[in-house]
């Protein structure tokens, strides 16, 4: 879920306390009309960081509300920086998107966003994922946010590629061709001596899937103490990725030339949040067809998912709620994620022959619906601490070191590790 | 016998009043820049110095820790790493650069040259392009894979480059950014300067034997000195607070310079743990040792320039 547009990386963030003025939504606030029913003739600005899926759904409320919809889109971290500023000064959107690796740098500050259980998000807390929701409460009880999608992985593979290099293509031949994640990386390997082409987009994508597999990530589950050096879950995803730096093509993810290299079929293989299935379509919209997906080696897990929160100067928090409300109901969550792949994160669904049996044409027909369910339905909270994102940089930085063969994994392992206790003292 | 003393200091106060209202109207004139520093310039400054004693979280907690955070960024390897780079960077851009502005101004300043204005006004162009552009675009020749300059290398029978990988290239590509930004609009600076010098000058030197490059370095440099140390300071302090070029040159990891922190400047720096890691303490902290890191170059610059081709 994360932007293309590399050319504004960070720039924007560096003027943002210059543009935040001017960034700010343009419409007065609104007085509840006395009958109570919500303005309208309003603008409500949006914050986000890419493809959400809800743009669509959006405009369509606005429509049909008599309002006017204004999507600002960043980069994933300058968002979040301009966000931050945003809240110190109060020039604030009346709706901005804080992912989940995020949510520990902005829940302590709870009295910078509405409380939604003003508006009524109490009555609609059962519709979501336990988890998905408790990433939106603060300490305090107080609801910042309400969840939008959850990123439940799979895996996306190029079937013509497979049959090229003498792979079976079928979901059920490449399902038998590993069962663990050492077999994936040899079948990789095997792959790549064949045809000589990478079989990976990027040991930095292996790497968070197989960390977002975990129970517990960087911060031990309560929170209290840091585990990034002993988490057997991280040491794991360590090994694997940069024991996969040979078989990938080495395109930093989300830049320019990944989105080349996904086009133009560079690599075979693309490990896939749901969300990613979205962005494969919007990037790569020739290769409609060749694509398939299958359920990933050791288990489920969540990369990703966002809360829509309504920060507490915003000029129309009624009308904000009453959007992300619509917006993010289970209904409209099951056409998001038919059109754009998006996983609703509303588990009423998960039964939902009209979720569990969708099929997707792009994906060769995949049971997508179905992959998605189970890789979400087993998934327990994990906790995110406050330096979760810095140390995943630090972390995606040593095995590039590793890719482009600076550092051997033994040395970009130390080295990450210093630089981590730098980030965290 | 109180009167005349009442009398005597009304009048002192009236002249004084008047002769302060004499004096107050030249600063009433300078105020507007005085008002407008303060604002942009000194406020700024010392707030910065104030934020950089707290551990401070724009929308949290703020905790005075007195002056921990420098004594963190001086055993900070990460500091001493942007340190250096940023003066690689600076050398590798700045001193080529000056010296192809010299000798572009020199060819644009001869009589005999055709379409004068033209290349005048050709140089200065780099210099009005978007420093984004600017850097997107070599990012696309420098890149990797699809890059021209290794399309270029390939042709020519050598190795592909990684770049944005390697420690030297990495800041050699950063710094013919710089360099192609800034090397016109010097070579204008010198231009102005030089069409200052005496014609005479010139002319009996030539009568006296002198070749164009005697003449360039006898005539030329000498009297265009304090225009050479106006641009070395000028270009100290851009060159030291260089952030869009390698932070759009590095991508995904533009903001730390690369996945070793090669190409990581001051400025990136101040940048991450300011607004990617919201350390704004910290990141204050950096801010105020890069003004002192500025100041101390800036003196030493003016001491070393000031020797260049000084006159005996």
């Amino acid at each position: 879920m994360r932007s293309r547009r590399f050319a504004i990386t960070g720039l924007a963030a560096a003027a943002t306390i210059g543009l935040l003025a001017g960034c700010s939504g343009g419409s007065e606030p609104s007085e509840p009309a006395a009958d109570g029913e919500l303005p309208t003739g309003q603008t409500i600005s949006v914050w986000t960081f890419g493809a959400t899926g809800l743009e669509e759904s959006m405009e369509a409320w606005a429509e049909e509300t008599g309002n006017e919809i204004e999507i600002k889109t960043s980069e994933f971290d300058p968002h979040h920086e301009q966000l931050l500023t945003a809240l110190a000064t109060g020039a604030v959107p009346d709706v901005a998107l804080v992912e989940t690796a995020y949510s520990s740098v902005f829940k302590p500050s709870a009295e910078f966003f509405t409380d939604l259980r003003e508006y009524g998000a109490d009555d609609i807390e059962g519709d979501f994922l336990d988890w998905r929701w408790a990433q939106g409460v603060a300490d305090d009880g107080t609801v910042i946010g309400l969840p939008t999608d959850v990123g439940g992985m799979a895996l996306a593979y190029r079937t013509d590629l497979f049959e090229a290099a003498g792979l079976p293509s079928d979901t059920d031949g490449v399902e038998a061709l590993w069962s663990s994640w050492e077999e994936f990386v040899e079948v990789g390997e095997e792959y790549t001596e064949t045809t000589g082409e990478p079989f990976l987009d990027d040991a930095g994508v292996f790497f968070q899937t197989v960390y977002n597999q975990g129970d517990e990530k960087f911060y031990s589950a309560d929170g209290s103490e840091l585990i990034y050096d002993s988490n057997p879950q991280v040491q794991l995803a360590w090994d694997l990725a940069t024991s996969a730096a040979g078989i990938s093509a080495n395109l930093a993810a989300f830049s320019p030339e990944w989105n080349t290299g996904m086009a133009n079929g560079d690599y075979a293989v693309q490990l896939a949040p749901a969300w990613m299935l979205n962005y494969i379509q919007g990037q790569a919209p020739d290769t409609a067809g060749l694509w398939n997906v299958v359920t990933l080696p050791e288990g489920g897990g969540n990369w990703g998912g966002s809360q829509m929160t309504v920060p507490a100067e915003a000029a129309n928090p009624a009308l904000a709620y009453d959007m992300l409300a619509t917006i993010l109901s289970p209904e409209n969550q099951l056409d998001v994620f038919k059109e754009f792949g998006n996983f609703p994160s509303t588990p009423g669904l998960y039964e939902d022959p009209a979720l569990t049996e969708f099929t997707s044409p792009f994906f060769s027909d995949a049971p997508v619906g179905l992959i998605y369910t189970e890789s979400v339905e087993a998934l327990e909270p994990v906790y995110e601490g406050p330096k979760e994102r810095a140390i995943l940089r630090e972390f995606g930085l040593g095995i590039d070191r590793v890719e482009s063969g600076d550092e051997s994994p033994d040395e970009a392992w130390q080295s990450t590790l210093d630089a981590v206790a730098l980030e965290v003292q | 016998m109180a009167t005349p003393v009442l009398a005597a200091t009304a009048t002192a106060r009236a002249t004084r009043r008047r002769g302060g209202r004499r004096s107050l109207t030249p600063y009433l004139y300078i105020a507007p820049f005085f008002l407008v520093f303060g604002v942009f310039g000194a406020f700024p400054l010392a707030y910065t110095a104030f934020i950089s004693l707290f551990d401070w979280n724009p929308i949290g907690d703020q905790v005075f820790i007195g002056f921990d955070n420098y004594v963190a960024l001086v055993a900070d390897p990460r500091f001493w790493n942007a340190s250096w780079n940023t003066v690689v960077i600076w050398v590798l851009s700045t001193v080529p650069q000056l010296a192809v502005a010299l000798v572009l101004a020199a060819v644009l300043n001869q009589a005999l040259l055709k379409f004068r204005t033209g290349f005048r006004m050709a140089v200065l162009v780099p210099n009005i392009t978007s420093v984004l552009a600017v850097g997107i675009i070599f990012t696309q020749l420098f890149g990797r894979d699809y890059g021209m300059i290794n399309s270029v290398i390939e042709a020519l029978g050598g190795d592909r480059i990684d770049w944005v990988a390697g420690t030297f290239s990495s800041q050699f590509a950063v710094s013919t950014m710089v360099m192609w930004r800034w090397t016109g609009y010097n070579a204008l600076i010198y231009l102005a300067a030089m069409q200052s010098i005496p014609r005479a000058l010139y002319e009996s030197a030539e009568i006296d034997g002198a070749g164009a490059i005697r003449r360039f370095f006898t005539i030329t440099i000498p009297q265009v000195r304090p225009t050479i140390i106006f641009t070395v300071i000028v270009s100290t302090i851009g060159g030291l607070q260089i952030f869009a070029e390698p932070l759009v040159f590095g991508g995904q990891a533009g903001v730390t310079g690369g996945q070793s922190r090669q190409f990581q400047t001051l400025a990136l720096f101040l940048y991450e743990q300011g607004f990617r890691n919201l350390e704004f303490g910290y990141a204050s902290a950096i801010a105020w040792a890069l003004f002192l890191i500025i100041v101390v170059l800036t003196i030493i610059n003016l001491a070393l320039s000031s020797r260049i081709a000084s006159e005996k």
